[in-house]
């Protein structure tokens, strides 16, 4: 089954190899938005299956935009999985506190993240 | 921007040239980010680092840190994120850093002008 994904990241390689990755490997549909807020707006108009979600952007961060996914009814049921290069404990433990399906981290393999993608949201 | 699935070495080729080509393309911006890298050792020799400066060179750590190891420079993602940690220290970092944090960017350096390309093609 051809999922569609939202991938919300500010910088542009990250959001092209994820793309790349998800389409080429997985065969899955992949929409983009480069801020917090496009990535609110695009989830409402195309609900995505999944929304692969930057933590650290400009403007609305990744939390912040997880928060404003959740307030709207059109988004709130969308899972969502953190994208971070943050490898502390702490920030993982204050990330899954915000109550997202995942969290993934950069730098990831292309060759597995749509598996990885998979496995933590039970789609086989 | 969908397509259809490949399987097996016929997906891992196609993306390995993809990916290729993506490097190619954003090599620009990843050369940029290890030049504020370099800038910024060389103001910490110059004892010239300013908040500014280092906020910036932490920044640029940490987006090397999460896009290296993705283009297959795995080493390139451990030394960012080395930076990166060095850089988020609020306390000043005297003269006698700047000789560490340039070898580190050098070898960035190295790394980024060095990637071999992982697909077969010619």
């Amino acid at each position: 089954m051809a999922h569609k994904i939202l991938i919300i990241d500010d910088e542009d390689d990250i959001r092209e190899v994820a793309a790349l990755s998800l389409q080429t490997v997985a065969g899955w549909d992949v929409i983009m938005a480069s801020s917090g807020a496009q990535g609110v707006a695009r989830a409402s108009e195309q609900h995505p299956d999944a929304i692969l979600l930057d933590v650290m952007m400009p403007g609305m961060d990744g939390p912040t935009t997880f928060r404003e996914l959740r307030k709207n009814p059109a988004t709130a049921g969308i899972p969502v999985l953190l994208l971070t290069a943050k490898v502390q404990g702490s920030d993982q433990r204050r990330f899954a506190d915000l109550g997202v399906q995942a969290i993934l981290f950069k730098p990831f393999d292309p060759l597995t993240l749509s598996s990885q993608i998979s496995s933590a949201l039970g789609w086989s | 921007m969908e397509s259809s699935p490949q399987s097996g070495k016929q997906a891992e080729e196609a993306l390995s040239q993809a990916i290729d080509r993506l490097w190619i393309r954003f090599l620009p911006e990843i050369r940029a980010r290890v030049a504020v890298l370099e800038s910024a050792a060389a103001a910490v020799t110059a004892n010239k680092l300013t908040a500014a400066r280092r906020e910036k060179a932490q920044a640029a750590a940490h987006k090397l840190a999460g896009v290296l190891g993705t283009f297959s420079l795995t080493h390139g993602t451990v030394l960012a994120r080395e930076l990166e940690a060095t850089y988020s220290q609020e306390t000043s970092l005297g003269p006698d850093s700047g000789e560490r944090l340039a070898a580190s960017a050098a070898e960035l350096r190295a790394i980024v002008e060095n990637r071999p390309s992982k697909s077969q093609a010619p």
